[in-house]
């Protein structure tokens, strides 16, 4: 039982990790129906961008005091993600706007690629994993037998506002409504006086913002970084945004902690154990791509954005 | 920029290019280093000491030279081929002295190497880089040309010579680009730079020669005699073991391409012609490989059967058909882009499981080592044979076998490619709704795309396997299906001869260049981006698919005037169906 609760608990924790990366999915394909490969890169850059600032950048005086040097590196990892992103937006992906499908998904493969061999070969030592430092109070809470870290309940509850904010700004805000637009009609769009380069640009800053945040908390949490991790949970992330429907954020929510709680059940209780996690996730991936290829909340009510 | 600047000034364009010309034979006699390099001289001799010899001298300055009299030659050529060659022959030349220039540059230790330092001047590179430049705008600046076309047409014996003498030529290109700066590593340096360069060069040529329009020529010719072609190209590739290329250790350097060219080509099913993007391929491959490495009879190997590779090859392709059909099918109710990630999910988990050595069947991280080598009709495919007194060196057979493959994957292609299905797949790749309403079964041709890629995949597997004589996970990653979905697009979708180029460049290129093999799946990743914006369609295009991308018709003439004339005709039908019509109103 204490076991089943443990591993709710981590669950939870995850999916909020893959929250982050999912919103982002599912707002870029919303909005140009592109499967952005790279977006779980983006994630992995900004864990790296948040290390060398901590590393580099802050004095030692910053570095030990956690409330100053965690909201700095939160913000270095996910100012670096944007960047990335609108550099990739703009030299990859708007060329090819009106190319056949195929081209800008061969593009975004090749910019993950290109991304994840980067920082393997410019940051320093980069084909090891890197310890992340401690810039958040090493703290757990123990309820029933249960522990609770201090920093998943830190990412869970940054997930959990940062998700209400995006779903709040892309209600409400008048950018928003240009997203919902531009995703339901670009051409219509473009006739009521929206600017789709324009939407599009921020539809990916949003994104990587976010990805970027996840990517610092990943190694808030984790305690330890690789270039890989882009990769593995923006696997994991995409198949979330499938799970829930991909283009709703509702649905991204919800799917990336079903991800999340399914990594780690399938873990514990599957036959294989933790080798074979992932497994489970794309065997849920295919089932829901031939039987409900919409995921929960996807097409039937169109909340794209 | 520069070609702005000429621009509708043809009057400007023959001296510039003689002028180019010259520049570049001078760049080629001038010398390309101020000092020797510490390592070890650089090729070709290019510091000072050139000035000893300055003829016959091979290697990247005899190529740069070549091209600069080409240059000035084309001048005086007929206006029409004028400025598509000598722009060809320009950037060829101008690729050979960045090249070495930035070999130069890096080994030397800095700018000084390439221009003045210790007293010493070397403007080699310089003057060649600006004198290739010149012709590239020299080429531009010519009066717009159509492509040139061959109307000739020779008797069948002289167009039968005319193929023997390309292919000729084509195998000497292939031995000569094989051996071209040997192996690279600490022993030899230089050898990616004299690849490279070397490659330049024949970009350069064969540029030029699509130019003048001998290359299409020869390609219609071959087309005009396609079953005698393809017998001279088999035997073109059975006698490469005899030319210079044929020591052991170029032939396995060939072998491994052949069979990741006829991987490639299966992958060019999926991607090229049904416009499915694979990103897990590499995992059929290792399907075949396990089946084939648990059939050989191998001491480590779970499954301890001997079974005669024929059969072997012909299991190893259904296992991976089977995969491939499972991994496929949920396309039947999706578009093709979730299949990606299906396809990546489906490779993580092959090498996991592999990586796990799951059910006993992959060895796990001990693999199966010591696969027995191959048995051809007694002689073990690893000795060395004696064939017309020649001795041929070990791994001949495999190489072979791997030609063999190749040309039976190829005719399995390019028969699929005009059949029923091929055009359905086409058809699905430009636009499924409208495929659908063709009738076409979109479902099933997908998931038989994905079944005849796998199986393909699976045969290769099986003979890389041999090969090896190791059957490890390690060989079946991510970065393999990357490397192989680059060599695809490099080559160029949907065309056969552009698999098999791109699998040898992307093949060759580690062995040459040891010092970038850290680099070697960045630039892969970067390589991607930039052929994808800026040519599409890639190194040898596939006809229709260049004819698409250029907004031309299949032959050749411009898609927008066939739609205006579509148009018209449907316009005046309209009118008289109208006009019909009208009178009837009139009447009533």
């Amino acid at each position: 039982m204490v076991t089943l609760l443990q591993q709710l608990v981590n669950g939870i924790v995850l999916g909020g990790l893959l929250a982050f990366i999912t919103l982002g999915y599912t707002m870029v394909y919303g909005i140009i129906q592109l499967i952005n490969f790279a977006h779980g890169e983006v994630f992995m850059v900004g864990s790296y961008a948040a290390l060398a600032t901590y590393l580099w950048a802050l004095p030692s005086g910053i570095q030990s005091t956690w409330y100053l040097a965690l909201p700095i590196v939160i913000l270095a990892g996910a100012a670096f993600s944007v960047l990335v992103a609108v550099i990739m937006e703009r030299f990859a992906y708007r060329p090819l706007r009106n190319a056949p499908r195929l081209a800008p998904l061969i593009t975004a493969l090749g910019i993950s690629v290109f991304l994840q061999e980067a920082v393997r070969n410019f940051f320093p030592d980069g084909t090891r994993p890197k310890a992340f430092p401690e810039v958040f109070p090493e703290g757990q809470l123990t309820f029933l037998g249960v522990t609770v870290p201090a920093s998943g309940l830190l990412l869970v509850v940054m997930a959990i506002i940062l998700t209400g904010a995006l779903q709040l700004y892309v209600n409400t805000s008048k950018l928003g409504r240009a997203m919902r637009a531009t995703a339901q009609d670009p051409d219509t769009a473009r006739l009521m006086g929206i600017n789709p380069d324009r939407v599009i640009v921020l539809t990916f800053i949003l994104g990587a913002a976010l990805a970027g945040v996840g990517g610092v908390l990943y190694g808030v949490h984790y305690d330890n970084i690789n270039i890989t991790i882009g990769f593995q949970n923006g696997i994991f992330a995409f198949t979330a945004a499938v799970l829930g429907g991909i283009g709703s954020l509702r649905g991204a929510v919800v799917g990336a902690f079903c991800i999340g709680l399914i990594k780690t059940l399938a873990g514990q209780y599957m036959p294989g154990g933790t080798a074979y996690d992932y497994v489970w996730i794309f065997v849920i991936l295919i089932l829901v791509l031939v039987f409900r290829p919409q995921g929960f909340f996807g097409e039937t009510e169109r909340v794209r954005a | 920029m520069i070609t702005k600047l000429v621009a509708g000034k043809p009057g400007l364009a023959r001296p510039l290019s003689i002028v180019g010309g010259v520049l570049l034979i001078v760049g080629a006699l001038l010398p390309w280093a101020t000092f020797q390099l510490n390592i070890m001289p650089y090729p070709a001799l290019s510091t000072l000491q050139f000035f000893d010899a300055p003829f016959g001298v091979p290697g990247f300055r005899l190529h740069v030279m070549l091209l600069g009299v080409a240059v000035i030659a084309v001048a005086f050529a007929p206006a029409a081929i004028r400025g598509r060659t000598t722009k060809a022959l320009g950037w060829g030349a101008l690729a050979i002295a960045v090249v070495n220039a930035a070999y130069l540059i890096v080994e030397g230790g800095g700018f000084g190497t390439i221009t003045s330092a210790h007293g010493a001047f070397a403007f080699g590179a310089v003057v060649s880089a600006v004198a290739a430049v010149m012709a590239i705008v020299a080429g531009s600046a010519y009066p717009a040309a159509p492509p040139v076309t061959w109307d000739l047409k020779l008797a069948k014996p002289l167009e039968w010579l005319v193929l023997v003498l390309a292919y000729a030529a084509l195998l000497k290109v292939v031995a000569d680009t094989l051996t071209a700066g040997g192996r690279g590593g600490a022993a030899n340096p230089y050898a990616g730079a004299v690849f490279l360069s070397f490659v330049a060069f024949l970009f350069g040529v064969f540029g030029g020669l699509n130019g003048t329009g001998l290359l299409r020529w020869v390609s219609a010719v071959a087309e005009r005699h396609r079953a005698f072609s393809a017998v001279v190209l088999l035997a073109c590739a059975f006698v490469l073991p005899f030319t210079e290329a044929g020591t052991e250790q170029w032939i396995y350097t060939a072998t491994n391409i052949g069979v990741f060219a006829a991987t490639a080509i299966g992958l060019n099913i999926v991607v090229g012609l049904a416009g499915l993007l694979d990103l897990g391929y590499v995992a059929f491959m290792g399907i075949g490989a396990f089946v084939a490495a648990n059939l050989s009879g191998a001491a480590s190997a779970s499954l301890g059967v001997d079974l005669p590779f024929v059969l072997v090859l012909v299991i190893a392709a259904i296992v991976a058909g089977v995969f491939g059909a499972i991994v496929g099918s949920p396309t039947l109710r999706v578009r093709g882009d979730y299949l990606a990630i299906v396809t990546l999910a489906f490779g993580e988990i092959f090498f996991k499981a592999a990586q796990n050595n799951i059910a006993g069947a992959t060895g796990g991280s001990n693999a199966i080592p010591g696969i027995p080598p191959l048995d051809f009709l007694g002689t073990p495919g690893d000795a060395a044979i004696t064939v017309f007194g020649a001795e041929l060196a070990g791994g001949v057979l495999y190489y072979l076998l791997a030609v063999v493959i190749v040309a039976l994957v190829m005719v399995l292609f390019a028969n699929l490619k005009s059949s029923r299905i091929g055009r359905a797949w086409i058809a699905v790749r430009e636009d499924e709704d409208a495929a659908r309403a063709m009738g076409v079964k979109t479902g099933k041709i997908k998931v038989l795309a994905f079944l005849v890629g796998a199986a393909i995949a699976g045969v290769a597997g099986a003979v890389l396997v041999h090969r090896l004589t190791t059957a490890s996970y390690e060989s079946f990653t991510f970065l393999e299906s990357v490397t192989l979905l680059s060599a695809v697009i490099l080559g160029g979708m949907g065309s056969i001869p552009g698999a098999v180029v791109g699998a040898s460049l992307l093949f060759v290129l580690p062995e040459k260049l040891r010092e970038f093999s850290d680099y070697r799946l960045m630039l892969f990743g970067l390589a991607l981006v930039l052929i994808m914006r800026f040519r599409p369609q890639g190194l040898i295009p596939d006809k229709v698919r260049r004819a698409e991308l250029a907004g031309e018709t299949a032959e050749g003439g411009s898609l927008k005037e066939a739609e205006e004339r579509a148009v018209a005709e449907q316009e005046r039908a309209d009118d008289e169906r109208l006009g019909r019509t009208g009178v009837t109103e009139g009447r009533s």
